[in-house]
């Protein structure tokens, strides 16, 4: 299995290659899309959506990354990446998402900002229904118990009830922490960072 | 509250510092990061104590080191990042957050914006190295290496452009259970925004969440004994 991870330019890429080679998968960072060659992309990002819509689009990842979902590639956004999946972001003025899930991203309510540890309980068994897992079942853990980290200021509201969604916490429910639907994932929290949570998770799902 | 710990970087190797003066090394980075992340300390402050005096060249060697290590706990790294071209360097670190201060106190807006667009307004932090003398607050201007009186400081400024700001009490750093309590209300700042270093201990813990502080960082004794991070959690 190969995983390829969309370099803009910023943001802890380098975290999340460490991460992904937690699960022995090879993961590289592309910059161009014609060297996109993986079953599974990963959208990372971390900044202001306005900025990196625009890089995304003067290097045209936004047609590339619709194109692999279309052909049936599997897609996980991280953060920002998650952000940018949904159709619309209250961010920088308003911003135009690549519509890929039913959703919309919002200031967090009471204009907080949430840099916290939040628990996790994920049971693969109860993401059954979407086509995401891996058929290599590289793990035969099938409930994840831990923590990991948030540090955003907007967040997902999701509106596609055939989605598998978990929650960020009890105070931030309506922000979707976890969303899984068809071949994409979209992931609120950090993975990369959440210590032994984190490298747990990513033998999980891919 | 998050409980986190600070690491101090200096020729690419951690030290622990004492009342802001006083040196002692500490070892490796790495090993530093392991430890921390095996006692699942909540984040990790990777600060270059630099005072007046630095150069590009030593920025991009620490910087090297830092893009070296491997862990999965949140890092937060500042000291020293005072143009866009110290900016520049950092792309590719395993770092989520950048930690500012001399430009906080100069308002480079430029540079803060810039950083603002690359990591996101969520991962600007202000650091401010505070010193009460004769009941009067001054923050260590690190450019000067001078005291300032806080007065002179844009708290709106700070307050808009910072999502957190982290008070350093530097006449107790390095100690235990010593933080003053009187720097949290310096500013007038909202506790939640606020992370709160020097002189950390189970006793500022407690304290500490009962006011619902975003956050404290423990300093040298985090890594003296293998259940400290444990301990403070626990406080």
């Amino acid at each position: 299995m190969k995983v390829n991870i969309i370099d803009l330019g910023s943001g802890n890429i380098r975290s999340l290659k460490n991460w992904i080679e937690k699960a022995n998968i090879t993961a590289s960072c592309i910059n161009n899309i014609n060297d996109l060659d993986a079953e599974i992309i990963i959208l990372p990002g971390v900044g202001e959506i306005g900025s990196y819509m625009k890089r995304l689009k003067r290097e045209s990842f936004d047609k590339a990354i619709l194109n692999h979902v279309k052909n049936g590639g599997r897609l996980i956004g991280i953060c920002l990446g998650f952000q940018i999946m949904s159709i619309f972001s209250e961010e920088s003025g308003g911003v135009k998402g690549l519509g890929l899930i039913k959703a919309e991203t919002k200031r967090l309510k009471g204009n907080i900002s949430h840099n916290e540890w939040e628990p996790l309980l994920l049971r693969k068994d109860s993401m059954t229904n979407q086509s995401f897992n891996s058929t290599e079942k590289l793990s035969r853990k099938t409930v994840l118990k831990g923590r990991v980290f948030y540090n955003h200021e907007y967040g997902v509201i999701n509106k596609d009830s055939k989605a598998f969604t978990i929650p960020i916490s009890s105070k931030l429910k309506q922000y979707t922490g976890l969303f899984v639907k068809d071949k994409i994932i979209g992931i609120q929290f950090h993975p990369e960072k959440s210590q032994i949570t984190g490298k747990n998770l990513i033998s999980m799902i891919l | 509250m998050r409980i986190g710990a600070t690491l101090l970087l200096r020729n690419q190797n951690c030290v622990q510092s004492y009342s802001w003066s006083n040196i002692r090394p500490l070892g490796s980075l790495q090993i530093a990061m392991d430890s921390l992340e095996e006692y699942e300390c909540d984040e990790v402050s990777i600060i270059r104590p630099v005072r007046a005096k630095d150069s590009i060249e030593s920025f991009s060697k620490d910087i090297e080191a830092i893009r070296l290590i491997k862990t999965m706990t949140p890092i937060s790294f500042g000291g020293g990042i005072r143009t866009l071209e110290h900016l520049e360097l950092l792309r590719d670190l395993p770092v989520e957050r950048l930690i500012f201060s001399s430009s906080f106190i100069t308002k480079n807006k430029k540079l803060i914006n810039k950083a603002k667009n690359l990591y996101g307004q969520q991962a600007i932090q202000c650091l401010l190295p505070i010193k009460i003398i004769d009941q009067k607050i001054f923050v260590y201007y690190c450019n000067e290496a001078k005291l300032i009186s806080i007065n002179k400081l844009d708290l709106s400024f700070i307050n808009n452009f910072a999502n957190e700001v982290v008070l350093y009490d530097i006449s107790n750093d390095g100690l235990r259970d010593s933080f003053n309590e009187q720097i949290a209300d310096s500013l007038s700042y909202d506790y939640p925004k606020l992370v709160l270093s020097g002189g950390i201990g189970k006793e500022t813990i407690k304290w500490a969440r009962k006011k619902g502080f975003a956050s404290v960082l423990v300093d040298n004794k985090a890594l003296h004994r293998e259940y400290s991070i444990n301990e403070y959690k626990n406080a």
